[in-house]
């Protein structure tokens, strides 16, 4: 499945996620760290370790650097 | 995945404690841990009454964690007759940074009871940073400069306002790269002053016996990893600002971040062991350094701030900056 993941003031990416993938796997996706970003599905953050069930987020960068 | 407190949906997950919290119990787990740290530290003097209460001195940057630290005090001590919260924001001169920072200060402080002062550098001492960083008469990094004002500034101020205490918005990120840096450099004078200067439960410290010239700083937020932090922020809609000083130039303190976050994502809980095995350390070391002789402090000639030679240092490159 494909899943956009679109980094808020930032450039959009689109991800080939597998089965099993977490959201915190689509934050290594795009070369952020789990310690200075969140992922957003429809506003709300979602915690790191869970399953991807969405083709859509967006990624709130918490902290500089990381 | 779902809360461990309640079932709702999880907002987060502590990889260092396993827990998932919805955000209710996240935001409510912030709390209880910063209220922890302010009873440990003993930082409300238990002499302290309604008739003659304490002043706290916050720094206030617009900066996430001064303004989650602002917030979570005025919403624990507004009511409280034995503590007087009093914000101090500080202007560095440091275009197109510092004026968006303070604006996000002033909607913050805007809506809350709360007395807030803005100083800045060219009032106080007819400077700005962004012409120090280029003029740069001492072959010095902007922050060396910057740090020294901006301590000169909150000790200043503290003291005229009354404050009892100086409080920071550290985070545990903060505090866990400044004990490893400490510790790299082998600097164990500045891990016991570390100890005295913040992290020391206050009956602990020299200062608690009111023998030290500076206003006690303490740091409530040092138990708070930096994400969980900007997570409280956004979650309660707090207004922060983000960008990133555009003179910041520690290089080495970059470094340790990345290395402490490497080691935090394969060893959940690195973070909290360095600090809980160096604040032992700092403690013993710092009673060790208190036996020993203490440096003789004087009145600066120029400013009166106490120092240890005949001119402070704030004094002398305030100096060297005008003759440059």
């Amino acid at each position: 499945m494909d899943c956009t993941a679109e980094v808020v003031g930032d450039t959009t990416h689109t991800i080939d996620v597998a089965d099993g993938d977490t959201y915190g796997d689509l934050l290594t996706a795009v070369g952020l760290s789990t310690h200075e970003a969140t992922v957003l599905v429809d506003d709300t953050p979602v915690p790191e370790d869970q399953p991807i069930e969405t083709d859509h987020v967006r990624i709130l960068r918490l902290i500089k650097g990381g | 995945m779902d809360c461990d407190k309640c079932g709702a949906s999880a907002v987060m997950h502590a990889a260092y404690s396993g827990l998932h919290l919805c955000e209710r119990h996240f935001l409510r787990s912030v709390e209880k841990r910063v209220k922890r740290r302010i009873r440990e530290d003993a930082l409300i003097d238990n002499r302290t009454t309604p008739d003659d209460p304490e002043t706290w001195v916050i720094g206030l940057s617009g900066g996430k964690d001064s303004v989650v630290l602002t917030d979570l005090l005025y919403d624990t001590f507004a009511e409280d007759p034995r503590i007087e919260l009093v914000a101090l924001t500080i202007h560095e001169g440091i275009e197109g940074y510092r004026d968006a920072s303070v604006d996000a200060c002033v909607e913050l402080t805007d809506g809350m009871e709360l007395r807030h002062e803005v100083v800045s550098y060219a009032s106080e001492f007819d400077l700005e940073m962004d012409s120090v960083a280029e003029s740069d008469p001492e072959n010095m990094a902007p922050c060396a400069y910057c740090g020294v004002f901006r301590r000169d500034i909150l000790s200043r101020y503290a003291e005229q306002y009354g404050a009892d205490k100086l409080l920071t918005g550290h985070n545990l990120d903060d505090e866990a790269q400044t004990a490893l840096m400490n510790v790299l450099e082998g600097d164990v004078k500045q891990i016991a002053k570390h100890f005295d200067a913040s992290l020391g439960p206050f009956p602990d410290r020299p200062s608690g016996s009111n023998n030290e010239p500076f206003v006690p700083r303490a740091k409530p937020l040092r138990d708070i990893p930096e994400k969980e932090v900007a997570l409280y922020a956004h979650l309660k809609d707090l207004p922060v600002h983000m960008a990133e000083c555009p003179h910041a130039s520690e290089a080495y303190r970059g470094e340790i971040q990345e290395l402490l976050l490497g080691l935090e994502s394969k060893h959940p809980g690195t973070r909290h062991s360095i600090m809980a095995g160096y604040e032992e350390i700092a403690h013993v070391v710092a009673e060790q350094y208190d036996t020993d002789e203490q440096p003789d402090l004087q009145d600066c000639e120029r400013c009166g701030s106490p120092t240890t030679g005949d001119i402070c240092r704030k004094c002398q490159l305030v100096e060297s900056i005008h003759t440059a």
